[in-house]
């Protein structure tokens, strides 16, 4: 995959996605410390947009944990600024997307596998959590068991997965098109296919960039948010599934309909 | 003590992620096997397959959204929600399939 490298920085040996990961931290660091000391009652600017974005966070945690969630708010907070800003890094020239890689999407999943069985661990319990896998009745354990456990292992295959097929499947479309665009165009605007194909390419090449500019780029956009809403929301279902074994699976805080996503 | 824990975790990360990024890929025994054209059809076809049912899921689940929507107008925004939700995950589905194509396309071990 030579031609997806990103051809302007130099990474010093190391891997992109590593070397960009550390320029997401630097913004991301950067930004926490550019608020004010002492925040203002009434907020403006950085402040606005940042407290604009705690604020949803903090509303979807109330809406699929339940007010007590808010303790982890940290986890998920970071989690979605973090994978939002490194989604948004591809979509800057020069730069990819440390999202786009596997080791780093798997880091995100494990770090939610472990913290979500830990925090259901330390709630109930080591064994009466473990017993919640062998279903309601006893007699339905040997059938459940397996069950359970292939879904909890799918579900940080699916959440690296599904992050990174959108970021790297985004960032080779883009390349594919622009690489296709500046061959065809200036294949057909030196002429060797003759006037009509100057005619041609050139209406295509405005078509293309158009269209690149105009769908596909939005359309990457939302995808970068799309990816970090759904990567939260994911890891607050399963959050929210943990800590509610005990008291079964109708504990109202609108998780209802959610539970039959969290079993995806 | 809970700080020697972070920083005991966040090394541990940052070697794994450095020593991870040194993936060598090697010829196995599979290589140039008579597999290795077909490899390429397969990834073809099973992204059009995906892609297809794919957008049939994401039709129905939109249909859905769009009929409760229009019968109950006040709970719109928690459609929406729930609707945005599914069909990010039906469309994993599919990415899950252009993974595997990708790796048939780009790291083939059958070629």
């Amino acid at each position: 995959m030579g031609a997806l490298e990103p051809p302007v920085f130099n990474t010093f040996g190391l891997p992109h996605h590593v070397v960009f990961s550390w320029v997401v931290m630097a913004v991301l660091i950067g930004a926490a410390l550019a608020l004010p000391r002492r925040p203002a009652l009434i907020p403006t600017g950085l402040q606005n947009a940042m407290e604009a974005a705690v604020e949803f966070i903090l509303s979807l945690i109330d809406d699929v944990i339940g007010p007590d969630g808010r303790r982890f708010l940290p986890l998920i907070a970071t989690l979605g600024l973090y994978i939002f800003a490194s989604n948004l890094l591809g979509l800057v020239p020069g730069f990819s997307a440390p999202t786009d890689n596997v080791n780093t999407t798997a880091s995100f999943a494990i770090v939610v596998f472990f913290a979500y069985h830990w925090i259901g661990i330390r709630k109930h319990g080591l064994w009466p959590y473990l017993k919640h896998f062998a279903g309601p009745m006893p007699a339905l354990a040997p059938l459940m068991i397996p069950i359970e456990l292939i879904s909890h292992l799918a579900r940080p295959l699916s959440l690296t997965l599904r992050l990174f097929g959108n970021m790297l499947g985004g960032h080779i479309l883009l390349s594919i098109v622009f690489f296709m665009t500046v061959g065809l165009s200036t294949w057909a605007l030196s002429g060797a296919a003759g006037l009509l194909g100057v005619i041609i390419g050139g209406v295509g090449t405005v078509a293309t960039v158009v269209f690149t500019v105009g769908f596909l780029f939005p359309l990457k956009l939302l995808v970068a948010f799309l990816q970090a809403f759904i990567f939260c929301m994911l890891s607050m279902l399963y959050i929210a599934g943990a800590l509610e074994v005990e008291h079964g699976h109708d504990h109202g805080h609108g998780a209802h309909g959610a539970e039959a996503a969290a079993h995806h | 003590m809970r700080i020697v824990l972070v920083i005991l975790v966040v090394a541990l990360g940052l070697t794994g992620e450095v020593a991870s990024a040194q993936q060598a890929a090697s010829a196995g025994a599979l290589a140039g096997s008579w597999l290795g054209p077909f490899t390429v059809v397969a990834a073809g076809i099973g992204m059009a397959l995906a892609a297809g049912l794919c957008g049939l899921g994401q039709g129905r689940a939109i249909a859905a959204a769009l009929e409760g929507m229009a019968r109950q107008p006040g709970a719109a925004a928690r459609i929406q929600t729930a609707m945005i939700i599914g069909l990010a995950l039906i469309e994993s589905l599919a990415i899950y399939t252009l993974v595997i194509a990708i790796i048939l396309l780009f790291a083939n071990p059958f070629k």
